[in-house]
């Protein structure tokens, strides 16, 4: 086996060399051309002719109530949704993206890039990119007018809380507290997930007084449909995975991007696209 | 020199090599070209690979085994060593040196597969790019795999020493 020892040595070495001169390729700044047309699968993609965007921007910037527990929220994104008032907005088109719930949406109207988030608030790749790649494209791009986010929801079957949990998170997003909820739910993930305490989740995040209308809109359930909706719109495109993040362009093109991405890889593609 | 008929080591081998290598090969392509595959550019392409090194890379990290310097360096290197030791494999030059190399790297995925099923882990395996949850059905499958692996590497090493008599180079060529 003495013999063998060199041989199986340079193998190790060509390996390591391999994935080394792969990833370096792969980093190449060179290699950056100009994005381009149609994507894979986009005919599955809600791609329409970008509408002209006469509205304008609807992003207000609220300090964070006294009320609500500041730790678990960034200071820095402080971009609401754009209905942050309960009064009830319609579902509005941005980027030619449609049925866009304003209350779960943040950032102008009139950014370059839009982007659509289907996720599950009881997968594990969803938690991760909520927690460090959208917290960072929400300071980073959302909050310089340069990304409209969008959040859909899109709860699957094999999860036993996640609806009610975009139940919850809907109805704080239409008393404008989408995003101290959906981090608290994220955050707290492993926690709701075992006994179903979605509820408490939000209570801890929330005053009484705002838990007491987050409660009386679920049991309203008069924004059922708009999950409801959101699925369908996933189902569509269609959504095989979450999370799955549909990224639009004014000039109508659509990228979608299946799973996790980390921000630096995402901040490549937005870079490109913001331009 | 006649080629030797096949035996059971012959057979074994051959399969092992056919099923581990078209394994491997499948489980890197799909590692590196899905679940996003924009191909309508160079700078497309890119970020398409990076986006899903990025999504093995979290599934990796979700074994909770590793520091982000080892799971970047796992979600970059595994998935064209499987390649190129697949090919390697189908090929079979140097089958010895290439399956137990193989071997190894299944050995390995069996430990961290059943340490993440036993503590319970509510996991993608990771195993393919398309998402898939850890269960016992990942561990029991790895295990046959591990299996054929050995007796395929175990196989390889028993024909270098004893090669059969059809296949064996004749005693006028045999340095006395």
């Amino acid at each position: 086996m003495n013999r063998r020892f060199p041989l199986v040595l340079v193998a190790i070495l060509a390996l390591v060399f391999l994935g080394t001169v792969t990833r370096g390729l792969l980093m190449n700044a060179s290699w950056v051309g100009p994005v381009s047309a149609a994507t894979k699968g986009s005919e599955g993609l809600r791609v329409s002719t970008p509408e002209a965007d006469t509205t304008a921007s609807l992003r207000v910037h609220e300090p964070v109530s006294s009320s609500t527990p500041a730790t678990p929220v960034s200071q820095k994104a402080t971009a609401t949704p754009a209905a942050a008032a309960p009064a009830a907005q319609g579902p509005i088109t941005v980027n030619g993206v449609a049925d866009i719930d304003p209350a779960k949406a943040f950032g102008s109207k009139s950014a370059p890039v839009t982007m659509e988030i289907f996720s599950d608030f009881q997968c594990p790749a969803c938690k991760q990119l909520f927690t460090t790649t959208t917290q960072r494209v929400m300071d980073n791009y959302v909050n310089s007018d340069k990304v409209y986010i969008v959040h859909r929801d899109f709860p699957l079957p094999m999860h036993a809380y996640s609806r009610m949990a975009a139940s919850y998170s809907r109805a704080a997003a239409h008393i404008g507290k989408c995003e101290v909820v959906e981090q608290a739910l994220f955050q707290n993930q492993e926690k709701w997930e075992a006994n179903g305490d979605v509820k408490g989740t939000l209570a801890a995040v929330l005053t009484p007084a705002d838990m007491k209308r987050v409660q009386a809109l679920v049991d309203g359930r008069t924004l059922e449909p708009l999950i409801d909706k959101d699925k369908q719109l996933g189902q569509a495109i269609p959504v095989n995975q979450t999370p799955t993040t549909i990224i639009h362009t004014k000039d109508g093109q659509s990228y979608p991007v299946v799973g996790f991405v980390s921000y630096d890889v995402l901040k490549t593609l937005l870079d490109q696209l913001v331009k | 020199m006649q080629s030797a008929p096949f035996n059971y080591r012959r057979l074994i081998i051959w399969f092992g090599r056919l099923v581990l290598g078209g394994i491997f090969i499948y489980a890197g392509y799909s590692k590196i070209f899905a679940p996003n595959l924009l191909l309508h550019s160079l700078f497309s392409l890119k970020f398409s690979i990076l986006a899903n090194f990025s999504n093995f890379g979290n599934q990796v990290r979700s074994y909770q085994l590793l520091p982000e310097a080892g799971v970047y360096f796992v979600a970059h290197f595994l998935p064209p060593a499987e390649i190129l030791l697949g090919l390697l494999l189908l090929v079979g030059w140097r089958l010895r040196v290439w399956a137990s190399i193989v071997t190894l790297i299944l050995v390995g995925f069996i430990a961290v597969v059943t340490r993440a099923y036993l503590l319970g882990l509510q996991i993608d395996c990771g195993c393919f790019g398309k998402p898939e949850p850890l269960t016992g059905w990942t561990v029991m499958r790895d295990s046959a795999f591990l299996v054929l692996a050995v007796l395929m590497t175990r196989f390889a090493f028993q024909e270098a020493r004893e090669p059969h008599p059809w296949s064996a180079a004749p005693a006028s060529e045999q340095p006395s």
